[in-house]
């Protein structure tokens, strides 16, 4: 275990505008302050903007920083990109929504046959310092999925608002040596302080749960079963219909991984491009000479679903949903996972 | 540091035309390159894609690589323009293969259709080279027509083999074709295997997986004997890109031969 600290608000402007000296850092920025439910974005920070302190996560998942919409992965034959360390970056603002689907990419990248040293390296140059969420947006229900809207592991740094400043607790050696490297700026933790922090994270819980408690989500311990009884159930087709196969769904959605090669010639190489790739495309799945396993958008969306509820479950020991709520905000179709699951719960209740 | 995207070089040194759509490509890669039969690999066209395949040709051959290829989408059609001499990309060897090992002291039936006797073909030459190990050999292979018919020349060669029975057929027969005609289905009757101390290996179009291994059950094979290969869109090889996952496996590192007690409770698993 590592050593909490206090940082005051004066004191963390000063420590944030002296990181970006050395780091590439990201911050939120508010867009449309005047909103009825104002929206943060990801942005590099430069010159003396301020810190901005985001209730609840980002629009953005946390991915794009890992593996972005549109890379190039590799040249070949006559390559000129090699793989190095990119620059040491740190990013503000991830919630713990974000550090749990954040465990569907490690494991996707950093594990199984071979790593993505791409990721690895990303990975190992940038510090996440996340934050307890302070509110929480229409669409969020990480408690449905038994996960605290304040991070508990996952993160290098967690920082935990007071009236006057943050609790700043570090969760890895990358973190601790970040805050050694500017401990002028910070000062012991006080009993009182991490008592506040309690206070104000079980009060957001209850909230969180009262906002919830109409909504009756199905438990976190039946998605599997409740995937697999409902696969021939018309929930798919049922819900399918207002899809425009747009993938906003797959692309916002912080642990859908999937990714196409693509290749192409430049002057004296040839590149290989790596882009976010969706279920719920119409040829996602096709294969040479036409053959296609999933030709209908319902089993594209019943194929997002079982590799959530279904596949991970079964590889990784966890649903691959966060409750971030994401998928529900870009849907132009209105689909909600949430209700998804509900009425194959409905359904399956009734025929039994 | 290892990039896992990033494809080797080889020079295309042979094209072998087998059908009308089919030709073997013999490549002579650049770096050192094993593979174990079963295992496949992403093969390169510089600049435009790349596209999975399960080699045809001996593991037992270090300097040369076959990949026998039928003519059928963006990335087939323009391998079958290409010229001798050529460079292309390769990536792997990626999943698991046959195993061997659970082959011996047993019968080994080998179904083909189609180009589908490609990857056979490389695991024919695994087993030749060790027969010793095997009971016997039995491969029943259909095409569609006699002119579909891929390794036309090596198929009476095989069958003068010790411990190999081999019998083709061809859907539509022709004059010049004086063997059986019928689907591969009509000719698994009457088999000179021991079922219990058999396995079966089946490679070819998922329409005639499907009813073989219909048919192959209700011989009275058992579930876990049964090699299938499945045909899934693997993008990566990898595990990470996602496209070709059936239930809770990727076809590429799980497979892409999977024993069908394990596919049996999967849905859709022919589409």
């Amino acid at each position: 275990m590592f050593k909490i600290y206090y940082i005051e608000t004066a004191q963390f402007s000063l420590f944030f505008q002296a990181l970006k000296d050395n780091y590439r850092v990201f911050a939120p920025l508010a867009k449309d302050p005047a909103g009825q439910e104002v929206d943060y974005f990801y942005q590099g920070v430069s010159g003396d903007a301020s810190f901005i302190f985001n209730p609840y996560r980002l629009v953005e998942p946390l991915k794009s920083f890992f593996t972005p919409a549109l890379e190039k992965a590799a040249e070949y034959f006559n390559p000129r990109l090699t793989l190095n360390g990119t620059f040491k970056t740190i990013i503000f603002g991830v919630k713990n929504c974000d550090l749990i689907g954040h465990k569907i990419q490690d494991f996707v990248f950093l594990e199984g046959v071979e790593v993505d040293t791409s990721y690895r390296l990303k990975r190992e140059n940038t510090i996440l310092i996340s934050s307890d969420c302070a509110d929480f947006k229409a669409v969020c229900h990480c408690l449905a999925w038994d996960i605290q809207p304040y991070p508990t592991a996952g993160f290098d740094i967690n920082l935990s608002p007071l009236s006057d400043g943050y609790i700043v607790e570090p969760g890895s050696e990358k973190g601790e040596n970040l805050i050694q490297e500017y401990q002028e700026y910070f000062l012991p933790i006080r009993e009182a302080q991490l008592a506040a922090r309690r206070v104000k994270r079980e009060n957001l819980v209850k909230r969180l749960q009262q906002h919830l408690l109409p909504q009756d989500l199905v438990p976190k311990s039946s998605v599997q079963k409740l995937v697999r009884d409902g696969y021939n159930l018309d929930t798919w087709r049922q819900f399918m219909s207002t899809c425009v196969e747009c993938g906003g769904c797959n692309f916002i959605c912080d642990t859908c991984h999937c990714f196409l090669l693509a290749d192409k010639k430049e002057e004296q190489r040839n590149a290989r491009l790596r882009l976010w790739d969706a279920c719920l495309y119409a040829n996602y799945a096709r294969v040479a000479g036409g053959a296609n396993p999933l030709k209908t958008r319902t089993q594209r969306l019943r194929f997002r679903y079982t590799k959530k509820f279904d596949f991970f479950v079964d590889n990784l020991g966890m649903p691959a949903c966060c409750g971030c709520g994401r998928c529900i905000e870009v849907c132009p179709g209105k689909i909600d996972i949430r209700e998804v699951l509900k009425d194959l719960a409905k359904k399956l209740k009734s025929s039994r | 540091m290892k990039n896992i995207y990033q494809p080797f070089e080889a020079i295309l040194e042979d094209i072998i035309v087998e059908t009308p759509t089919i030709k073997t490509f013999v490549f002579r890669p650049k770096l050192d390159f094993e593979f174990r039969t079963g295992q496949f690999i992403e093969l390169t066209v510089p600049g435009i894609g790349e596209a999975p395949f399960t080699p045809s040709s001996d593991p037992g051959i270090k300097d040369r690589l076959e990949v026998t290829i039928m003519k059928a989408g963006k990335v087939t059609s323009i391998l079958h323009a290409l010229n001798k001499g050529v460079s292309v990309g390769i990536r792997g060897p990626y999943g698991k293969g046959y195993p061997l090992d659970n082959f011996e002291g047993k019968d080994i039936l080998i179904v083909g259709g189609g180009v589908g006797l490609a990857p056979l073909r490389s695991l024919l030459f695994s087993l030749f080279s060790n027969i010793d190990r095997y009971n016997k050999v039995i491969l029943r292979y259909g095409a569609r027509t006699s002119a579909d018919i891929v390794f036309k020349s090596s198929l009476p060669e095989w069958a003068k083999r010790k411990k190999v029975d081999l019998l083709a057929t061809v859907d539509v027969g022709d004059p010049s074709w004086t063997g059986h005609v019928g689907l591969v289905t009509t000719v698994l009757k009457d088999l000179p295997v021991d079922i219990k101390n058999s396995v079966v290996i089946v490679c070819g179009p998922p329409i005639m997986m499907k009813f073989v291994n219909l048919k192959i059950l209700d011989l009275g094979f058992r579930p876990q004997d049964i090699y299938l290969s499945m045909e899934k869109n693997m993008s990566c090889g990898l595990g990470k890109c996602g496209h070709c996952r059936i239930g809770s496996y990727y076809t590429c590192k799980d497979g892409p031969v999977f024993t069908y007690d394990v596919l049996k409770d999967i849905h859709d698993i022919w589409d």
